[in-house]
């Protein structure tokens, strides 16, 4: 009875607190790098840096400007708030000098998009283990 | 006007050439079409002042400002780039609304790797000066509704815009912040009837773009948390005149300091420029130079997660060692020598396509008022008010 009820609380703790799930930057497994420099990834996303290492076009995928996944990621990860990156995005469309990021509706769609682009980033909601979950299609870029 | 034609043909052949060799490089022949992006935008304008008139007849209300803009961009290989936009502007009697090539350009990028890019842009480049300058057409992309006309005065908009030539660019990133270098070979574009017109005024006779330049330094910090710039124009000028067996020149060197800070949640913005101007034997026009001096603080809030509110002050003065307007001549009453401007403004991003915006001008002075909307300088009033409501869609 006793090992019954532990087992309900451990269960009741599982349910009640979701898995601590951290946003990851995720590429396409065409892409060769294990880790990238704060500064490279704001420059990616900024849609200034735009080919990989081995000379292969970067392909950006991001969420709608208020997806709360698109600003934590923004300001947790890139250490920029999104009304700079929409900002640094229109400059560059609205003067020929550059493109927007290609804008995806949902999570779901992010991860099918990356997994199915070569040369794709995004970014991913991830449960801390992720080793074991991310597809194989998929990869997860550490920023150092 | 046939040797501007023959200039556009070289640029318009050797983007073509370049074009050509990209598309044949077999690697990325799959996918660039894919990279063809479409972004346009409409707005509409309602201004209505208590004098004076802006865009239009604005002391009864004028609708008379509308911007549409239509744009392309494609990238067959990550270092190449092809864009254009169409433009349509109606302000006032400065701007009728013919659509026009706002800019068309190939942009190659001759170095890329991570730490930064070196590359040019060949054919009509926006004009990098200040912030605001490449997009000031796009209402999304700027801070008010009417920008502030110390700085991006519309009156002579058509020489700021775009131009034709070379631009060298390039960016730099360090650990301690990201550089962006912009260096332009031109020639302005300044042979419209109203370009003309706010240049010799009246005057028989006509204007021609000669070789310009045009640069700007940008540095940012922290991802552009801080921003400081500096930008500047050796803008040069020919005048023609029947009455007159002399060539006329016209040179203007605008300076210009820009600083921003972004928090999450405000803005500070601040821009400083001095303007040089000087007409040499240009029919009509007595010889002389002076320095025009303009600066801005603007502050904006975001709050609400759609809301953000503006508050800016502005001031412009013709001549900077004339500052309340001495120095006036004829029939020009002193306060068209001089303007400081008082904005308070609302926006309000309805969904991602759709804004709106409501401003309110309290301005002592003219010198940024449009003469094709005020013929008569003697007429207009020192004090004035200036409301505006604007609506935006893009997609």
């Amino acid at each position: 009875m006793r090992s019954l009820l532990r087992v309900a609380i451990v269960f009741f703790l599982f349910t009640a607190f979701p898995k601590v799930h951290a946003q990851e930057v995720v590429v396409h497994s065409s892409v060769k790098q294990e880790s990238i420099s704060r500064n490279t990834l704001r420059a990616i996303f900024g849609m200034r840096h735009r080919k990989w290492p081995d000379g292969f076009p970067i392909k950006v995928f991001v969420l709608r400007d208020d997806a709360s996944l698109h600003i934590s990621f923004s300001k947790s990860i890139l250490y920029i708030f999104p009304y700079q990156l929409r900002r640094a995005w229109d400059r560059q469309v609205y003067s020929g000098t550059g493109q927007a990021p290609n804008e995806v509706e949902s999570i779901e769609e992010m991860r099918k998009k990356i997994a199915d682009t070569p040369g794709a980033i995004g970014y991913l909601p991830l449960p801390e283990n992720h080793e074991n979950e991310v597809d194989t299609a998929l990869r997860v870029l550490h920023v150092r | 006007m046939f040797v501007k034609g023959s200039r556009l043909i070289t640029i318009i052949s050797a983007s073509c050439f370049l074009f050509l060799k990209s598309i044949v490089t077999p690697l990325y022949a799959f996918t660039w079409p894919e990279t063809l992006q479409i972004y346009g935008f409409a707005s509409q304008g309602f201004i209505l002042t208590s004098d004076n008139r802006f865009f239009g007849n604005s002391e009864e209300g004028s609708f008379d400002f509308t911007e549409l803009g239509l744009n392309a961009s494609i990238r067959p290989l990550p270092d190449l780039q092809l864009s254009a936009q169409v433009l349509s502007r109606r302000a006032g009697e400065g701007d009728d609304g013919n659509p026009r090539l706002d800019y068309g350009l190939l942009d190659y990028n001759l170095i890329s790797n991570q730490s930064g890019n070196l590359g040019f842009r060949l054919g009509r480049v926006k004009n990098p000066l200040g912030f605001y300058n490449d997009t000031r057409d796009v209402a999304f992309t700027r801070p008010s509704i009417i920008l502030p006309q110390s700085i991006y005065f519309d009156r002579t908009r058509n020489l700021a815009l775009s131009a034709d030539g070379l631009q060298i660019h390039a960016d730099q990133r360090t650990d301690f912040g990201d550089l962006f270098y912009q260096l332009g070979i031109v020639y302005p574009n300044v042979d419209d009837p109203k370009t003309t017109n706010v240049l010799i005024l009246n005057q028989p006779g006509q204007v021609e773009g000669e070789l310009s330049s045009i640069g700007r330094l940008i540095f940012e910090r922290e991802g552009g948390r801080t921003r400081i710039g500096l930008s500047g124009a050796l803008v040069n000028i020919r005048t023609e005149s029947p009455t007159s067996s002399t060539r006329g020149t016209i040179r203007f060197r605008p300076l210009i300091l820009s600083a921003q800070y972004n928090a999450e949640f405000w803005s500070l913005t601040s821009e400083y420029a001095l303007r040089y101007l000087k007409y040499q034997d240009v029919a009509g026009f007595p010889n002389f130079s002076r320095t025009g001096e303009s600066f801005y603080f603007q502050g904006t809030y975001r709050f609400f997660d759609k809301l953000e509110a503006l508050l800016r002050y502005d001031v412009l003065y013709q001549d900077r060692n004339d500052r309340r307007g001495n120095k006036a001549t004829g029939t020009d009453p002193k306060h068209s020598l001089f303007a400081k401007d008082w904005t308070v403004g609302l926006r309000w991003d309805i969904t991602n396509a759709w804004m709106a915006r409501i401003e309110y001008h309290y301005v002592d002075g003219t010198a940024w008022l449009s003469s094709l909307d005020n013929p008569f300088p003697s007429k207009t009033d020192r004090y004035w008010e200036l409301f505006s409501i604007l609506v935006s869609f893009r997609f």
